[in-house]
């Protein structure tokens, strides 16, 4: 039962109708909320922990600890949102609005202010209690700086002071609450 | 007279295709006699980058595989891990699964409509075939930030919820495109120009889909029931269907076939809207994978297999994709044995073919 | 639970023909062939299935032993073998079209051999 032109209705009807294109760039494109566009740091809540750094899938994103630097190249980076994922100061959002292309690729540096108090950053540095310490290691799993070693044979608890960053990652996840953030 | 036979290279480039295959045609006159593939223009080796990116991160890369069912590759990479590690995605993480899951059979089979309609030159049934997947796109953006790659995926579950206004909204826009997918398919199943192309055209028997391992509506088409989504992964056990087959054989039989499976897949959207629970979306992973697991998915092009293996690491040791195109390029190189020159790029379309997929 | 349902069964080289053969006289349609570089060799699993039961031959070989290509038995195999041969450098005779490397366009010959 083959017809004849049933697709006829249709495009009369749309010869006489407005077109459903949009006159862009004349008329600014709406996104919604969750459109992910780029990515926003919030600079003063960052530690520096270069968690964001490591995790991202094409490396946009350079941390600087000694120069106070987090960097992100916005032509490299993929609005895969996984920074935002694992950053454990959740000072980083991804938001609409997208990068606007260019000729070359171009790096955004963002700095953050140097606190007079600064050989405690953030929240202060890992303490365990080590009477409650269960040596479980998830501490030591979880430290995005690999700072925390710990031996649950020898029951031996080590902080690497240098690496440490002061996210509180471990005493957030430790599952006998004994790190204290001082 | 002995017949002289000439050989035709078709592709990489060719208007009707977007991705690079190149297809030798040894043709007696105008009919062809044998096709030889050669694929690997667009390989990325990203089944390699596993051994450097860790495990939760690969889910962004794996579902850069294809831009048409990204969210597919996301979860059942996700599947996979969860299988090795033992870890129960809650209900409502997978319901949310099923739904996109749903949503990308529905704008992937509108995108190969469009396509299938611009390959017999109808050019005006192509636009409005886009222009109705322009919005389901939308329904993606407003749900998971992203138009074509979602990044919603995790092993544990789901990242990011939809609220149930949000559902029921998508429900409403829904029934309004099964409206419009109506008229289009009257088009498409009824137009006496289409039919000329389509009818009679490629016929893959029974016995050679099955010999030669096609998957999808490729092989439904061809009368063979079955649909990986029947093993009842995700939320697909909690919901009632049935397998979409056809006996005809031919292009047009694919056509059906896959226009059915869209008003299918509207009513399992529905469907899974009416029973979503209320819950959580994600469970924490603790721990790296450690052992083998396979899992198989229905993508829309067909049954896709997945394969991880990891060794206690953060880095898996394998991660392997099958998809769909692949196990079809036999079964569309039978179909070319003995069609008209004309009706090649009618035919390499009819098995909706994924390059990016295939070479990974 | 999904993933753990495709039973592997370990083979050897010598009665991994015959088992093939029994794969497809019993009526098993190929899914899928993969290669995974292990310690000194390789791990090849030939994944077949029924209707949707699933199952997968597995097969250890050495580095440098040659394995027979199936393809005289399922034609449509000639794709993962050459993508076992080039990716990985496993030695497969007689595929019935062996693109002798030209399957990809590679920069460096057989990426996926080194651990």
């Amino acid at each position: 039962m083959a017809k004849f032109m049933p697709f006829a209705g249709t495009m009369l009807k749309n010869l006489f109708s407005e077109p459903v294109t949009t006159s862009y760039p004349a008329k600014p494109a709406v996104y919604p909320e969750r459109s992910r566009g780029h990515v926003e740091i919030t600079i003063d809540q960052c530690i520096l922990c270069g968690l964001c750094s490591r995790s991202c899938p094409p490396r946009a994103i350079t941390v600087d600890r000694a120069g106070n630097k987090w960097t992100i190249n916005r032509f490299d980076c993929v609005q895969c949102g996984y920074c935002t994922e694992v950053c454990p100061k959740k000072c980083l959002t991804i938001v609409p609005g997208y990068q606007t292309p260019g000729p070359d690729k171009k790096e955004a540096t963002y700095e953050k202010p140097v606190v007079e108090t600064e050989a405690a950053p953030a929240g202060g540095k890992p303490v365990p209690n080590l009477d409650l310490c269960v040596y479980c290691t998830l501490c030591a799993k979880k430290c995005p700086q690999e700072a925390i070693n710990v031996d649950r044979a020898e029951k031996k608890w080590e902080l690497t002071e240098d690496k440490c960053v002061g996210c509180g990652l471990c005493a957030s996840n430790c599952p006998k609450k004994c790190i204290e953030m001082k | 007279m002995a017949s002289k036979k000439s050989v035709v290279p078709f592709g990489p480039q060719h208007p009707v295709l977007p991705e690079p295959i190149h297809l030798d045609l040894v043709l007696d006159d105008e009919r062809v006699v044998e096709a030889i593939p050669s694929i690997g223009f667009v390989h990325r080796g990203l089944e390699s980058l596993v051994k450097k990116k860790d495990f939760k991160e690969f889910t962004y890369v794996i579902e850069r595989t294809c831009g048409i069912c990204s969210f597919m590759h996301g979860m059942a990479y996700c599947n996979t891990i969860e299988s090795i590690m033992d870890i129960e995605v809650p209900t409502r993480g997978k319901y949310l699964r099923t739904i996109w899951c749903e949503m990308s059979r529905l704008h992937s089979h509108m995108l190969w409509l469009g396509l299938l309609a611009d390959g017999f030159g109808f050019e005006s049934l192509f636009y409005q075939c886009w222009r109705m997947r322009e919005q389901i796109l939308d329904m993606f953006e407003a749900s998971t930030g992203g138009r074509v790659i979602f990044s919603v995926n995790q092993p544990g579950g789901v990242l990011k919820d939809m609220p149930n206004d949000m559902l029921r909204a998508f429900v409403t826009k829904l029934e309004g495109f099964e409206a419009e997918l109506r008229k289009i398919a009257d088009v498409f199943l009824n137009d006496m120009s289409v039919l000329s192309r389509l009818k009679g055209v490629g016929i893959l028997t029974p016995q050679e889909a099955h010999d030669l391992g096609a998957a999808g509506p490729m092989l439904r088409a061809s009368g063979i029931a079955r649909d990986v989504r029947m093993t009842g992964y995700g939320a697909y056990g909690d919901l009632d269907f049935e397998v979409i087959t056809s006996d005809e054989c031919d292009s047009f039989a694919r056509c059906d076939v896959r226009i059915r499976e869209m008003f299918q897949s509207i009513q399992l959207i529905k469907q899974a809207v009416d029973k979503i629970p209320e819950g959580d979306i994600i469970v924490p992973v603790k721990g790296n994978p450690n052992g083998e697991a396979f899992v198989r998915v229905e993508q829309p092009r067909g049954e896709a297999i997945y394969y991880s293996k990891g060794n206690g690491t953060k880095f898996l040791d394998r991660m392997r994709v099958r998809t769909p195109t692949f196990a079809n390029i036999p079964a569309l190189l039978k179909t070319l044995e003995g069609c008209q020159f004309a009706d090649v790029p009618l035919l390499i379309l009819t098995i909706d073919p994924c390059i990016s997929c295939t070479e990974r | 639970m999904a993933g753990k349902d495709c039973a592997v069964i370990e083979i050897s080289t010598g009665d991994f023909l015959m088992k093939v053969m029994e794969m497809k006289t019993g009526g098993w349609r190929l899914m899928q062939a993969h290669a995974v570089r292990i310690e000194n060799g390789y791990e090849l699993s030939y994944t077949f299935g029924m209707d949707y039961d699933w199952t997968s031959l597995r097969l250890v070989i050495d580095e440098n032993e040659e394995i027979p290509s199936i393809t005289n038995i399922y034609p449509a195999a000639f794709l993962y073998e050459n993508e076992m041969a080039e990716l990985f450098g496993v030695k497969i005779k007689m595929i019935s079209i062996d693109y002798r490397s030209k399957l990809y366009r590679l920069d460096e010959e057989t990426p996926m051999k080194q651990l």
